[in-house]
């Protein structure tokens, strides 16, 4: 059981990538290269491909939080007279950078990007971006967001290959005018002209890594039991995706496919006794990652979904059609708005409950962060009437500070009990 | 019969205003013409207008009675949407022909998203009326533009589903003619030397008629006023919508507003309103400052700051829906300008469910910040 538990050799294959990479793009960052600093749903693929280096907002406010410094910033932040209820994860970059004590920051601070870029999905986006080219003076690029007026539920199904209709054509049309107004701006900074037969080749890399990874959430949802814990398939999935369409990324996603295939073949699972399933619904539990195995030797009970391995499928996939641009357009017009809109966000989790064979969920639900909020009760009434039992977990509770363990395995635990009889174990 | 004396129907036109403000929605226009529902900023009426409906708010009600729904709607959402939906699945909005709900204003869209979803999954009664996502983007560029032009044929078609008509370059300049009228009444009032309390009330009373009804009854109301500065401290006010007129009242204890500047005050109606062309509507609505949504995003910030330096205010005070996540975000950097414009700057924090608590804190607030600048 628990303690025989093996890690995937991928895991180690992974996050050592992911640690000589970050310690390349410091020494480039660091010696004065020029970067773009842009929030997680832009078009990365943009960047990449014409080789900006890259720092991420959500990523760079994990570096900041794992140095331990986001309860200083948040201290810091209301001394500005910003109020507590503004969103903290996706605003940690600018508070550091606001406070200005470069030496306290990680890589001793970032130096001032050639680009920032934001999408308009979440309201505030754009303020925290406004505010950060404000103080450094660096230009920033707006992605403008207009809503999906009549979202169709199964986004899942039709945004692959009918992403036209399905996205519609003026959203699209819009979308890819300010792709190529970007793309003339990372020409001008590189200096180099944008190949679109290169980019076609590149995007289609793409797909073919999300299909790899497609396959692996079928094998992980039809495996009998559980070969390997959501503490492990977040990295395999999320490092790739970082480097998605790469020689490295494609290779580690077979890697990855290949190792669960293998452990499913030889019947090697989790917990022998698996009893119960259960899917973990919201942005990782990083500061106690053991959580997810603790219900494990007391009621058989495994996490055994996460999010990141079938939104690689399902949020990636877009058919080039000769026109990788809009194909693009397609992959991130509506990006995070799938996680977190209804219908789109109740529909999907429970058509993955059901692939997953899912009993109990738990669902993080962010106050603070409306965006990622929204539609947080409509998919547990659309999971709760698809026969899962969820679990609320408001954020105050998964916030480091105010975290209890024991509390939360408590609740969690009454649940799983009910379930186990209701089995009749 | 006696013709009423200008004094009687003056005061006549003014229970009018008032009337129409705390009836909200349900205030009957003067015309009887097919009602569409408005859910938030960022819509230019106009083109319901000249359609041949009469726009009407629908964010500003009150709530008469929970209903399913409510189990859905979290916390966070902003309390007009839980209103608002409660209502809508109650068949208070029955006798509208359609709905139009604002993208770029953060509550409509969640409005409009958790609605619809509700009638998809079968649970909205049958008095629903049909709703229309406004999907104006907020820029200047050419392909938001032609973005934005779309937009208004889609609303054209949904609004000649629902019975309207197709509007016509004619019917859009007489329903810019009328918002035109309304304009000039609207600069009389803010003139007129009325309080700031009164002013709120008989602007947003305009937003359950036509536009050529509120501009005559303003008109009606102002009379032969001409001009007279109230005195006093004179007070702007910013932050997320208000529309109380006890926290008006308490503001004004200290003063005069003399600018309403926060998404139910002076902002409305929108600047795309009273353009003559359909392009030019758009243009303007799209280039409005006080969307917290506008790029480039200083816009709103520096707008802001112009409103409350031109209306050549003293005191500015900042309150907060409990639910706010963008203002916020504008505070320090408001404070400080100001600061530098020699403006006193009160923030008076998230308004609290219980008015007085909340009225007690910010007169205190508000007296703390007088007595220090002695
Ligand atoms: S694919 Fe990965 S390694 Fe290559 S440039 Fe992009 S981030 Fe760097
Ligand atoms: S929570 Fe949603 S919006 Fe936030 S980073 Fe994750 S996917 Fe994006």
């Amino acid at each position: 059981m628990t303690s025989t538990y093996v890690p995937l050799e991928s895991t180690k294959f992974a996050t050592n990538h992911q640690r000589e990479w970050a310690k390349g793009l410091q020494a480039q960052i660091t010696s004065g290269a020029k970067y773009a600093f842009v929030n997680a749903d832009t078009p990365h693929e943009l960047f990449h491909y014409m080789d900006v280096p890259l720092v991420t907002n959500q990523w760079w406010s994990a570096i900041i939080a794992a140095k331990q410094l986001s309860e200083y910033y948040f201290d810091y932040m209301e001394t500005l007279g910003f109020h507590d209820r503004l969103a903290r994860y996706s605003s940690l970059p600018l508070i550091a950078e606001l406070e200005g004590d470069r030496e306290r920051q990680p890589w001793g601070g970032l130096p001032k990007p050639s680009i920032l870029c934001a999408r308009q999905s979440a309201d505030d986006h754009q303020k925290i971006f406004s505010l950060w080219a404000e103080r450094t003076g660096a230009p920033l690029f707006l992605l403008s967001s207009p809503a999906v007026p009549d979202p169709h539920p199964e986004w899942w199904r039709l945004a692959r290959s009918d992403w036209e209709s399905f996205y519609g054509s003026d959203r699209l049309d819009l979308m890819v005018a300010e792709f190529e107004a970007l793309v003339e701006e990372l020409e001008k900074l590189t200096g180099r002209p944008f190949d679109h037969d290169g980019f076609a080749r590149y995007m289609e890399a793409i797909n073919e890594q999300e299909r790899i990874f497609e396959e692996a959430s079928e094998i992980l949802a039809s495996a009998p039991r559980s070969p390997i814990r959501i503490s492990e398939q977040i990295p395999n999935v999320m490092i790739p995706q970082w480097h998605r369409g790469s020689e490295w990324a494609l290779s580690h996603a077979r890697r990855f496919r290949d190792e669960l295939a293998e452990r499913v073949r030889a019947g090697s699972a989790v917990v022998e006794n698996e009893r119960i399933r259960m899917m973990w619904i919201g942005a990782g539990l990083w500061f106690d990652t053991s959580f997810y195995s603790a219900f494990e030797e007391s009621h058989g009970a495994v996490f055994a979904w996460s999010m990141y391995l079938p939104f690689a499928a399902d949020g990636y996939i877009r058919e080039i059609k000769g026109d990788p641009l809009r194909a693009l357009a397609a992959r991130v017009s509506a990006m995070n708005e799938q996680l977190h809109q209804p219908p789109w966000v109740n529909s999907w989790l429970v058509e993955q409950a059901k692939k997953y064979r899912i009993d109990v969920a738990l669902m993080l639900i962010p106050e603070h962060d409306r965006f990622s909020g929204h539609g947080s009760l409509f998919a547990k009434k659309a999971l709760e009437e698809a026969g899962v039992r969820v679990i609320e977990v408001w954020s105050d509770m998964v916030d480091k500070r105010q975290w209890n363990r024991d509390e939360m395995v408590a609740r969690v635990s009454a649940v799983l009990d009910a379930v186990l009889a209701e089995k009749g174990v | 019969m006696p013709q009423p004396s200008p004094f009687e129907s003056r005061r006549a036109a003014g229970s009018r205003l008032e009337h129409a403000f705390e009836a909200r929605d349900r205030n009957q226009p003067a015309a009887s013409l097919p009602r569409i529902g408005i859910f938030g900023n960022g819509f230019p009426e106009t083109l319901v207008a000249a359609a041949g409906g009469v726009p009407v708010h629908l964010s500003m009600g009150q709530l008469s009675e929970k209903t399913a729904i409510d189990e859905i709607i979290e916390p966070f959402v902003d309390e007009e949407v839980r209103i608002f939906l409660n209502r809508l699945m109650n068949g208070e909005f029955a006798d509208f022909l359609g709905i139009v709900f604002a993208r770029d204003d953060a509550p409509a869209l969640v409005a409009y998203q958790y609605a619809c979803e509700w009638v998809r999954q079968g649970r909205a009664p049958a008095a629903v009326p049909p709703m229309f996502l406004w999907n104006l983007v907020h820029a200047t560029t050419p392909a938001v533009e032609r973005f934005n032009a779309i937009q208004a044929e889609k609303l054209f078609d949904f609004l000649n589903r629902i019975g309207l008509n197709r509007p016509d370059d004619q019917a859009i300049a007489e329903a810019a003619a009328a918002e035109g009228r309304r304009r000039k009444a609207l600069e009389r009032l803010g003139a007129s030397g009325v309080s700031g309390t009164v002013a709120m009330r008989w602007r947003n009373a305009g937003r359950f008629m036509t536009a050529g009804e509120h501009a005559d009854l303003l008109d009606a109301a102002l009379g032969e006023i001409e001009g007279g500065a109230r005195g006093g401290l004179r007070i702007g006010v910013i932050g997320s919508p208000l529309l109380s007129p006890a926290s008006y009242e308490l503001f004004e204890g200290f003063g005069t507003i003399v600018c309403d500047w926060q998404p139910w005050g002076a902002v409305w109606p929108g600047p795309g309103n009273d353009k003559l062309t359909l392009p030019e509507i758009l243009r303007a609505t799209a280039a409005d400052p006080s969307c917290p949504r506008i790029a480039p995003t200083t816009a709103f910030r520096t707008a802001l700051l112009d409103a409350v330096t031109e209306a050549r205010c003293e005191l500015v005070l900042c309150q907060l829906a409990p639910t706010d996540d963008t203002i916020g975000w504008e505070i320090p950097a408001i404070a400080s300008a100001l600061g530098e414009r020699g403006i006193a700057f009160v923030n008076l924090g998230f308004r609290e469910p219980d008015q007085d608590t909340w009225h007690e804190r910010a007169a205190a607030l508000i007296s703390a910040k007088l007595e220090a600048r002695k």
